[in-house]
């Protein structure tokens, strides 16, 4: 039994993420989903890091009435150039452990050499959350369950989802169940991620019953 | 600290204000001398992302695109592009460069010269605005609305009160009036509107206040190492949870505080030895009490913003 359940306390976030990267070392190579996974240490911090792809098919170019955007004339110039030859955009989803709410915090960012995805609002509902959640997002907070802050490791503007409400929908999912600090990250990742596109690879899911066979 | 003491100081952090000179970069300026600088004296404890409007107003006539939003205005000092949820204090403590102010009972009469000398030499705090070549990987992008600004303001007192209560739930009870007050009461920094709301806050109902809403702002020249490039005024921000009481009859010290969670830079907890806690531009004393600074002291968020200044 996690002993800060629903919330999860350092030792047993650690013990979580040590299991999942386990878990990408043995299956990763089934699977072509995430790029890769790995603990960053920043200071007496410790959180992990997974990044994949950012999806072609999500990525619509700017209207040309959509006028805030300075480096727009750039863009669409580059567009021009066979799309094999731009590089690829990767989505980052760091999680992080809070240590206020001591929950783990999900918060998402977008690298692109050519600095297209700024973490803007535009971004967000045009290229991070798939259709589906649209509505779902917009309505929490003042302006969404979804908003921009300062990463807490890096200091640098990123998407993040508002904690507040984690416990009690972790406590929803999990019911009366006895869970290991495994399993809550899995049922986090799968409460959480969905909506801004990050879900397990069900090869890393499929590992045991894989082992079964 | 009395009540009369704690409600004194609570007015002067409110009182606290410095002289800005804001003037328009060469690059947004449609005329090849400078324009007019705007002047105003703000409050420390406020956000300089409520000056957007007026900037952009004052500014619109001078601009090379005139038609940019007020959403495109960014503040930079020396480089340094200046966070809008970051209060004007806090990041004139971090990057001003001036000497902080120190307890009267160790000063001496010379030192009372010198800081009118040191503030000649840094105020007004002269700093720069843009409209164009927004720093997107740095800064938040605010919208025309507030509405961004506002997010960033709610996220920040949420978290201080889930750390005094435990639970979150002052905020959430918070009707919908308080809460449209609170953030009014900070738009027009008006204290009688503020100070209700506030009291409600620090005194919740049954509850004795857990933690204490402290975060610490390392200037990367102060911290330990330097593991990845910089970028020009980029901080380590330190979080942790801090008790109120060390046990039921030691409260919590500024000193106990910064002594467990940065202990190669406060290595001691009743004497300052590397570096020093720096919040409204004087240097905290060790012995201060974290619960009565967040009861008199606290920035509008309900925070211990403190910039940790390394000892020249």
């Amino acid at each position: 039994m996690l002993s800060s359940f629903p919330r999860l306390a350092a030792s047993d976030f650690d013990e979580a993420c040590n299991s999942l990267l386990g878990r990408y070392r043995r299956a990763g190579q089934k699977q072509e989903e995430w790029l890769s996974i790995e603990t960053v240490y920043h200071y007496d911090m410790t959180y992990l890091s997974i990044t994949k792809a950012l999806p072609d098919a999500v990525y619509i170019p700017k209207d040309s009435n959509d006028d805030d955007e300075v480096d727009e004339v750039e863009e669409d110039d580059e567009e021009v150039i066979a799309k094999s030859s731009v590089p690829q955009a990767i989505i980052n989803y760091d999680i992080v452990l809070s240590p206020t709410y001591q929950v783990p915090v999900l918060y998402i960012s977008i690298s692109d050499p050519q600095h297209r995805f700024p973490p803007t609002m535009a971004t967000l509902y045009e290229h991070l959350i798939p259709l589906h959640f649209k509505t779902q997002t917009e309505h929490a907070g003042v302006i969404g369950g979804i908003t921009v802050t300062d990463h807490p490791a890096t200091n640098r503007p990123v998407f993040f989802i508002h904690p507040c409400q984690t416990a009690g929908v972790i406590e929803a999912s999990v019911g009366a169940r006895d869970v290991t600090a495994e399993e809550y990250l899995m049922v986090w990742i799968g409460a959480l991620g969905k909506c801004v596109g990050l879900n397990i690879p069900l090869a890393l899911v499929r590992e045991e019953e894989d082992d079964l066979v | 600290m009395s009540r009369d003491a704690t409600s004194r100081l609570r007015q002067s952090v409110w009182n606290g204000s410095l002289p800005l000179e804001i003037r328009l970069h060469k690059g947004d300026c449609r005329t090849y001398n400078e324009s007019d600088p705007y002047i105003i004296q703000f409050p420390r404890i406020s956000y300089l992302g409520l000056l957007i409007h007026k900037l952009h107003a004052f500014f619109s006539s001078s601009l090379i695109y005139p038609d940019v939003a007020a959403s495109d205005t960014w503040l930079s000092y020396e480089g340094v592009p200046l966070k809008w949820h970051y209060p004007l204090g806090l990041l004139y403590d971090l990057y001003s460069g001036a000497e902080p102010a120190y307890p009267p009972d160790t000063s001496s009469p010379s030192q009372k010269s010198e800081s009118t000398e040191e503030e000649r030499r840094h105020l007004p705090w002269r700093l720069t605005v843009h409209f164009s070549d927004y720093p997107n990987e740095q800064l938040v992008k605010l919208d025309n609305e507030d509405n961004i600004l506002h997010d960033l303001f709610k996220n920040s007192v949420k978290e201080a009160d889930y750390l005094r209560t435990g639970t979150g739930k002052t905020v959430m009870f918070l009707s919908k009036e308080d809460s449209t007050q609170l953030w009014e009461a900070v738009k027009q920094h008006d204290f009688a509107l503020y100070n209700p709301i506030n009291q409600k806050l620090l005194n919740p109902q049954g509850v004795n206040l857990r933690h204490l809403p402290v975060r610490l702002y390392l200037p990367h020249a102060a911290s330990d190492s330097l593991k990845e490039e910089a970028s020009p005024g980029s901080l380590r921000v330190v979080q942790s949870l801090v008790p109120t009481n060390l046990s039921s009859r030691q409260p919590q010290t500024i000193g106990t505080a910064l002594n467990s969670i940065l202990p190669t830079l406060f290595p001691s907890r009743r004497s300052a030895l590397l570096a020093q806690a720096v919040l409204h531009g004087a240097v905290l004393p060790l012995s201060a009490s974290v619960e009565e600074l967040i009861r008199a002291t606290a920035y509008l968020d309900g925070w211990l913003h403190i910039a940790v200044v390394m000892m020249g």
